[in-house]
């Protein structure tokens, strides 16, 4: 053949990367450049402009804190996650034999693909007045009657995003946890080192990258979150999403627009620089030669 | 083990380990025990009283089947389009040697698109277009939701790729897509189906997108949604019920085959010793 081809791998990568394109980038384009259309309250008309109008909104009706409330709310899941993820991820990785191994990592798997609305749903059987927690409170004689406030709360919000994200927390540090060469930890064991000694000082930072992967993949998801302040939350609980959503009942696709500008760019801001400090790619690219 | 834990910090990591596992299973095992409770009233069913009859009920809901068929079509679509596209994608990523880390983030990264995000905004895309919401759309839609999970899952399968082999398969003349029906393919092919039916799922049980992008025919998820908030009744629990066990039990089927997987590796290892 005498002319010049195209190297293989740019054929293939041209299907993936037109749809990445498509239904990706360019949303996210729109998404951006609409936040500085102007919108006509009357009409509910929008049209192109450079105004700051849709993120000056941000600031009224007390809008920003639920910003700084879903912020506050990610970065709390992200922590009780990673509390639970560690030792979760340790025991299976370092304590559970092969068979239980293999059981327990399916079980962390299975989450990912089942629906986050219908575990969600769930939480208002358990949590209900007429839940099994408040029948159990009462059998017990804890309380005479109902608790009100684990249902359509904070309270309530929290343990759901918990129960949804938390396989998002575990995944990473079993990656990274895999990546510990053992012989480490018997040369500490070796030299003396208790459980705690040889926990701290060896096996925490070298999956440093792990820990900071799990909660980042929290943090990002509950950001990103609707379902579970949808189905648990109070009368005025709001999240980002979900305020994207009411933003959206007017058609003001300027000031939604400038509500998911900010949070993309907290989102990727993120995932970004920790892909710089600690290399997340590596996590997923090690398996592969 | 590695690090002798001591018998009380084991026993102090199991128990945070099934407490992590019942903060996620408890409650919709929970709700499957209800759906099979006659009584109105949602509560565990006695032994001697489970009944199928919320889910024999399920029949006459015209509503929940038509977004069932629809939920159905719109997953098998995106299954075999994000399939392909991750395959690709992979193929791609192991070809490359340079940005190797940039197309990988380029595929992953829509991962951590909020639903709400992406689906308005492709909604926006659309009418701007002129393209009417429909089916096509929610399977746009999903299809970059399940994309990474797929990549991830097919470069993981990629582990089983020897460079060697391809390279003496390209010492023997054979050319690129000869290698990549005669060896490549085969050794993936376990990923390619854990992709689809993983794809499969995501597309299944995902609402926020499809809130947005669905036409007419709402999926199951989106007209549960509307139901879960209109006073939740048995029917709700049966269908929820059984969408979870089927999503379960394909993620179980998965691992049993990967469990079978390892066991003949490991005898035919043994055998060759």
């Amino acid at each position: 053949m005498s002319r010049a081809r195209l190297p293989i791998s740019s054929m293939l990568m041209a299907p993936p990367l037109l749809a990445i394109l498509a239904f990706g980038l360019l949303p996210l384009i729109v998404v951006v450049v609409w936040s500085f259309w102007s919108w006509d309250p009357v009409t509910y008309w929008i049209k192109p402009d450079l105004s700051l109008a849709g993120y000056a909104g941000i600031l009224e009706a007390g809008r920003w804190t639920v910003i700084v409330s879903t912020l506050i709310k990610a970065f709390g899941t992200a922590l009780l996650c990673l509390l639970i993820a560690y030792p979760t991820s340790y025991a299976i990785h370092f304590l559970a034999g092969r068979r239980l191994n293999v059981i327990l990592l399916a079980l962390i798997t299975i989450p990912f693909f089942t629906s986050y609305l219908i575990r969600s749903f769930s939480w208002r059987l358990v949590l209900g007045r007429a839940g099994i927690i408040n029948d159990w409170l009462q059998a017990v004689g804890i309380t005479d009657a109902p608790v009100d406030w684990l249902l359509f709360s904070n309270f309530a919000v929290v343990v759901g995003l918990v129960a949804s994200y938390l396989p998002f927390a575990i995944f990473p540090l079993l990656l990274s946890m895999r990546r510990v060469d053992p012989t480490y930890l018997a040369a500490a064991q070796d030299l003396g080192a208790g459980f705690w000694k040889g926990l701290t000082t060896i096996l925490l930072p070298l999956t440093k990258s792990g820990i900071f992967a799990g909660f980042l993949f929290v943090f990002v998801m509950v950001v990103g979150s609707s379902t579970e302040v949808q189905m648990l939350g109070g009368a005025g609980a709001s999240i980002v999403s979900v305020m994207i959503n009411d933003v959206m009942r007017v058609a003001n696709y300027p000031m939604a627009f400038a509500i998911s500008t900010i949070v993309l760019a907290v989102i990727f801001g993120l995932v970004l620089i920790g892909n710089r400090i600690f290399g997340l790619a590596s996590l997923f690219e090690d398996q592969s030669p | 083990m590695m690090l002798r834990e001591g018998l009380a910090n084991r026993v102090l990591l199991w128990v945070v380990t099934v407490a992590g596992l019942l903060v996620i299973y408890a409650p919709p095992l929970y709700l499957l025990a209800i759906s099979f409770n006659p009584a109105l009233q949602p509560g565990l069913p006695r032994l001697s009283e489970l009944s199928l009859k919320w889910y024999a009920s399920l029949r006459q809901e015209t509503a929940l089947i038509g977004a069932l068929e629809q939920s159905l079509i719109i997953a098998t679509a995106t299954a075999v389009l994000a399939t392909i596209m991750s395959l690709l994608a992979a193929l791609a990523y192991f070809e490359l040697r340079a940005r190797r880390t940039a197309w990988l983030l380029a595929v992953i990264l829509p991962m951590f698109v909020p639903g709400v995000i992406q689906g308005l905004a492709l909604s926006a895309v659309f009418t701007r277009a002129g393209i009417k919401a429909s089916t096509l759309t929610v399977i746009a839609g999903h299809l970059l939701w399940a994309m990474p999970f797929a990549f991830i899952v097919i470069l993981t399968s990629f582990a089983a790729v020897r460079r060697s082999y391809l390279v003496a398969a390209a010492d023997l003349g054979a050319n690129w897509g000869r290698q990549f029906i005669d060896i490549t393919l085969p050794l993936v092919r376990p990923g390619l189906i854990s992709a689809f039916i993983f794809s499969f799922l995501l597309s299944l049980n995902e609402f926020t997108r499809a809130f947005y992008l669905a036409g007419r025919q709402n999926t199951l998820p989106v007209v549960l949604f509307g139901k879960m908030n209109s006073g939740a009744s048995p029917v709700i629990y049966a269908m929820s019920g059984a969408i979870f066990l089927i999503s379960v039990l394909c993620v179980v089927l998965i691992a049993l085959r990967f469990l079978w997987q390892a066991r003949v590796a490991d005898s035919g290892r043994r055998m060759a010793r």
